[in-house]
């Protein structure tokens, strides 16, 4: 038997071509979709950092006035409430195009560590709001001193 | 605390085939409004964590170019336990035509929403066409 010439519409071809396209199709039907806005997740997105002394909970709320946001903690849970009002009068304005969102938003959060309520500071600023929320003593990390026998 | 593995979502990342972007970090396509009053055109684009020094609008030739440019030494000490959202510059452009004039556009920047506000030119302007009686 001689070489048999390489033919791309040959049977065996043909079958690893659907081979490779049900792959594909297993791979974007298991593939988590990409989300372009905020409607999959609990609103405001948060980022939540801890350093020694504090623990620090970030959210991204442009145009928000102060007042109209709510920040509590009871006991070792953090309560972001608020609302991103809407200003304009859409009697005089013509909308083009639309993308951001208005309303009323609430969220609650674990914190991961024991926390001051007392000593809880937050700020605003260029939109992003942070939560300060100094450590309780227990959940600070001690040294433990090692005796000398 | 135990790193809970959750996707990140939010922003639209861009990336640098789709535009030319450069400096350090990701980029990220911010969320805007357009709406039209008789006298102008008003772009609102969401910013969160751009303060207004570290904003740049060019204009080249019908291209109104925004970019923000963010900060996050705040980060430097801090462990980051939990994350929701991506944090990077901002960049979007749009087209304008010669209904703006090109030397009136102001942009104002507050609490991480820049407004931009494009005069339109006076021969797009409404007017009222006096009616003559005979």
């Amino acid at each position: 038997m001689g070489l048999i010439k390489w033919d791309k519409t040959g049977h065996l071809d043909n079958l690893s071509h659907i081979q490779r396209e049900m792959s594909e199709l297993f791979d974007f039907l298991s593939s988590t979709p990409q989300a372009e806005g905020y409607t999959n997740v609990e609103y405001p997105p948060i980022i939540v950092s801890t350093n020694e002394e504090n623990v620090f909970v970030r959210a991204e709320l442009p145009g928000i006035k102060v007042s109209d946001l709510d920040v509590r903690v009871v006991n070792d849970i953090l309560t972001i409430k608020g609302e991103r009002k809407f200003t304009l009068d859409t009697a005089k304005v013509t909308y083009l195009r639309r993308e951001r969102d208005y309303g009323t938003f609430a969220r609650s959060l674990v914190l991961p560590e024991k926390v001051d309520a007392e000593k809880v500071t937050a700020s605003y600023k260029n939109g992003v709001l942070t939560v300060r929320l100094p450590k309780a003593p227990e959940s600070k990390p001690k040294q433990v001193i090692i005796k000398k026998s | 605390m135990e790193k809970k593995e959750l996707p990140v979502v939010g922003k639209k990342k861009i990336s640098s085939d789709r535009c030319v972007v450069t400096g350090k970090g990701n980029w990220y396509f911010p969320l805007s409004d357009i709406y039209e009053t008789p006298d102008n055109f008003t772009i609102l684009i969401d910013m969160p964590g751009v303060g207004s020094e570290n904003i740049n609008i060019e204009l080249q030739d019908n291209e109104l170019i925004v970019n923000g440019e963010i900060s996050q030494e705040a980060y430097t000490d801090e462990k980051v336990i939990y994350n929701e959202y991506n944090i990077g510059h901002y960049h979007r452009h749009f087209v304008i035509s010669d209904a703006i004039n090109r030397d009136k556009i102001e942009a104002k920047m507050s609490d991480g929403i820049l407004a931009i506000i494009l005069s339109k030119a006076e021969h797009v302007k409404p007017r009222k066409i006096e009616v003559k009686a005979e």
